[in-house]
């Protein structure tokens, strides 16, 4: 059962980003709701079936979220209480829609994460995660000191940085990259000039991550609304289609935040070699790397990108510091990456705003972004998961 | 058996601790006796962390508790500027390492001392932190 470009994202809308909103997610999500079933030309009413991120205490759980939005669904779903979701939510509406569960799927996203404290302090509301036995969920065990997300990621990259013999400097790009791509989106909050001496002295979070390399957490909510692309014909904006899939990938090999085979947390340490290939994302779609137009990635921290250029074939192990030199991962490159800005200048919403630049691309509605002449856009993370975007069957 | 130094704390460290359960007691315990000892799978012989009911390699459900040698190297590490918790503040930067140990399998621990500058294949040692409610914790010193 092949199901490529069998769903379709029919609608898109956001409440804009802010550092730090004064408005409750619950409005938030209304503004994108309206805004979403407005783009797709649909009725409030026949959306029947919601798939939410992130829930409480962030955000609306998906119950509370259809009794306040008016929704009356016959299919609801949410995800644990984490940003690695996007691709899973889509995922998971795509499948209730191919299998008849639902005909309209709204999937949200819709928090407010400033009121609460950073990453890895006790008021933060995922702390006690980290005393469970086995760790958190990006390897924390407070007692050893391995606080935050991104303590076992600056292991990471460490070690990354010594296999293959690697000047950290490099990974400057990555950052500098996506803040020139947010200086062209007005609603990035991050919109400062930088360059290589700036980063150079940006100080270091845990080291060799510096603050540059941190992703900005930010307020906000997203909406999309997927349907079966053969119903997709009736709303009025070309249908994004979803030609391949592949799902979040998890297990003793696995680290949400580093590469197979290079030992961080429990992974063992092997030679990797991945082949684009072997992945269902491209088996499914019919293409390979080198027919996508625009990837985005979600980059909680800078070495994600290395990360996810090297697990997805885009270049061999160890050769993706030297790949992203250049402007190559820049618009008017050959492979622009988070043109929106990603996580790290537009800010972090888990993906949702790489996922709404990759429809608004793909529509040719990027303005100052816009790749011209783009077919292919892909969704990928660190830990798997991936999705191709376009609009041909 | 490892010397156990008593660390003192600016607050009190209990909530950095997970609790101790049925399943990793005896890795809790052994620690306040001045031993690190891990899970050994009988099947493939080889020792895995964090503590699991299963063998990641070979997927077998018989193992004994293994005492390591506390002996191991710098597989990597992090060198932290921002504290997160209190408990660590007076010990900023402070400095956590992934150390593979002799026996093949790698844990976290922080690197003890003031001004660490440890290197990736670095030789370590085990030490044991004594908390003030008398759990311990391994940390590693370099060599």
């Amino acid at each position: 059962m092949n199901m490529r470009g069998a769903v379709s994202i029919v609608g898109v809308g956001s409440s804009g980003l802010s550092r730090s909103s004064t408005e409750t997610p619950i409005t938030m999500a209304e503004r994108a709701v309206s805004m979403a079933l407005a783009d797709a030309g649909l009725e409030r009413r026949q959306i029947d079936g919601l798939v939410n991120q992130i829930g409480s205490p962030r955000g609306p759980d998906y119950d509370r979220a259809a009794s306040l939005l008016g929704l009356e669904v016959r299919f609801g779903a949410q995800p644990w209480s984490h940003g690695r979701f996007a691709a899973t939510v889509l995922q998971h509406a795509a499948m209730a829609l191919t299998w008849g569960l639902a005909d309209y799927v709204l999937c949200l996203a819709a928090y407010r994460s400033s009121n609460f404290g950073k990453h890895g302090s006790k008021e933060r509301n995922t702390y006690a995660e980290s005393l469970r036995d086995g760790g958190g969920p990006h390897a924390e065990t407070p007692h050893t000191g391995l606080t935050a997300p991104s303590g076992a990621t600056a292991l990471a990259t460490q070690r990354y940085f010594h296999k293959y013999g690697i000047d950290p400097a490099k990974l400057a790009a990555i950052p500098l990259a996506f803040r020139r791509h947010a200086r062209l989106n007005p609603g990035a909050v991050m919109q400062g000039e930088l360059d290589l001496d700036k980063y150079l002295k940006s100080r270091y979070i845990i080291e060799p991550l510096r603050l540059l390399d941190c992703s900005v957490i930010v307020d906000g909510a997203v909406a999309m609304i997927l349907t079966r692309t053969d119903r997709a014909r009736d709303c009025p904006k070309a249908p994004v289609k979803l030609l391949g899939v592949q799902g979040l990938h998890a297990g003793p090999n696995e680290f949400i935040f580093g590469l197979r085979g290079l030992g961080i947390d429990q992974a063992s340490v092997f030679d990797e070699q991945p082949r684009w290939q072997d992945q269902l994302v491209y088996r499914m779609a019919g293409v390979g790397p080198k027919d996508i137009g625009t990837l985005h990635i979600y980059d909680a921290f800078s070495p994600q990108l290395l990360f996810v250029l090297e697990r997805f074939g885009f270049c061999a192990p160890g050769e993706a510091a030297d790949w992203v030199q250049g402007g190559r991962i820049e618009l008017g490159g050959e492979l622009p990456c988070n043109t929106s800005g990603g996580h790290l200048s537009e800010g972090q919403l888990n993906g949702w705003g790489q996922i709404l630049e990759i429809v608004k691309q793909l529509r040719g509605e990027a303005g100052a972004r816009q790749i011209q002449d783009l077919r292919l856009a892909q969704w990928a993370t660190t830990v798997g998961d991936s999705i191709i975007f376009g609009l041909d069957a | 058996m490892t010397a156990i130094i008593k660390r003192t704390f600016p607050i009190d460290p209990a909530q950095l601790l997970p609790a101790i359960t049925p399943d990793n007691e005896p890795f809790w315990s052994a620690l306040t006796k001045g031993h690190l000892q891990l899970q050994a799978c009988d099947g493939c012989g080889k020792v895995r962390y964090p503590i699991a009911p299963v063998c990641p390699h070979c997927g077998g459900n018989e193992w004994k508790w293994r005492q390591m040698s506390g002996e191991g190297t710098v597989f990597s590490f992090a060198r932290f500027h921002r504290s997160y918790l209190p408990e660590f503040e007076d010990l900023m930067p402070y400095v956590v390492a992934s150390v593979e140990l002799a026996e093949g399998v790698r844990i976290f621990g922080r690197l003890v001392g003031r001004d660490v500058k440890p290197q990736i294949g670095q030789p370590v040692r085990l030490v044991i932190e004594e908390w003030p409610d008398g759990r311990c914790v391994a940390a590693f010193e370099l060599v």
